[in-house]
């Protein structure tokens, strides 16, 4: 576990590992934002809702609703097809779920996957879009405190962080 | 008077081309490392100009990132929201 999970190879594809329950957290959270992405994208009424389409589009202008509601209606489709790509493209590199789980706990290995350059800037955004979507979860005010009080909020939270430190890891392997 | 009415119709004329600006918000999510390299990666601009936009962003709650017509503004904008960067645009403060 303390060895890095993203490294960057000579050819410059960037390579990553993760534990086999890395991965299947990272497969099921990927998973319910494509879910939710979806059913933003059939529902504009929700997509132009608070909450946590709120904040994946937020508003272009402060104080021009007209302005930002025109925005919204050029802007909004395109933005949600481009983060369900995003999130497909992380599932994607995942690879299935099956081949992992053919083999008994014990004996499942760690998930070593390849990102070429297109497919790290999926990653970058996907990433984002799901710590956005478990902070509007948690209720995360804007000085950072987690609000939400509920049986699942330690789960929720350990994700966010994890999240967060994944994020961090690729920024700091691409970004030199 | 003619002086002062051609003076008038400048001043209009420049306010009519009061550039827009793109700010980025702060916010509690968005890592300081990620933020300073989508400043680095889509505006082109130096890592030390990133990191400083960076730090204007976290200490004073914003920053303007860019300025221009309003058209090339809104694109700014929606690429920001592609990042998941909190982004309005604005007419530029005179």
């Amino acid at each position: 576990m303390s060895e890095h999970r993203f490294t960057r190879l000579e050819s410059g594809a960037l390579l990553a590992r993760f534990a086999p329950v890395e991965a299947d957290l990272l497969r099921l959270a990927t998973s319910q934002l494509v879910d939710m992405l979806a059913a933003g994208a059939e529902n504009p009424q929700l997509a132009a809702s608070d909450g946590v389409f709120g904040r994946l589009l937020p508003d272009a202008y402060r104080d021009d609703d007209e302005a930002a509601a025109e925005f919204r209606r050029f802007t909004a489709t395109g933005l949600l097809e481009r983060k369900a790509q995003n999130a497909q493209i992380l599932l994607g590199s995942l690879g299935d779920a099956a081949d992992s789980g053919s083999d008994t706990n014990a004996n499942r290995r760690p998930v070593t996957i390849s990102l070429d350059d297109g497919a790290v800037q999926a990653w970058l955004r996907s990433l984002t879009d799901l710590r956005l979507t478990l902070a509007e979860r948690l209720q995360i005010s804007p000085d950072g405190v987690v609000q939400l009080d509920g049986d699942d909020t330690p789960f929720l939270r350990e994700l966010y962080e994890w999240l967060g430190m994944l994020q961090e890891e690729l920024v700091y392997t691409i970004d030199v | 008077m003619t002086k002062t009415a051609e003076h008038t119709e400048l001043r209009e004329a420049v306010s009519l081309d009061r550039p827009w600006v793109t700010l980025v918000w702060d916010d509690p999510v968005n890592l300081m490392s990620y933020v300073a390299y989508v400043f680095r990666s889509y505006f082109g601009v130096t890592p030390k100009q990133a990191e400083r936009l960076m730090l204007q962003v976290h200490n004073n709650g914003r920053a303007v990132v860019a300025t221009g017509n309003r058209e090339s503004m809104e694109r700014h904008v929606e690429a920001m929201h592609g990042y998941g960067l909190m982004a309005t645009l604005a007419k530029a403060d005179e």
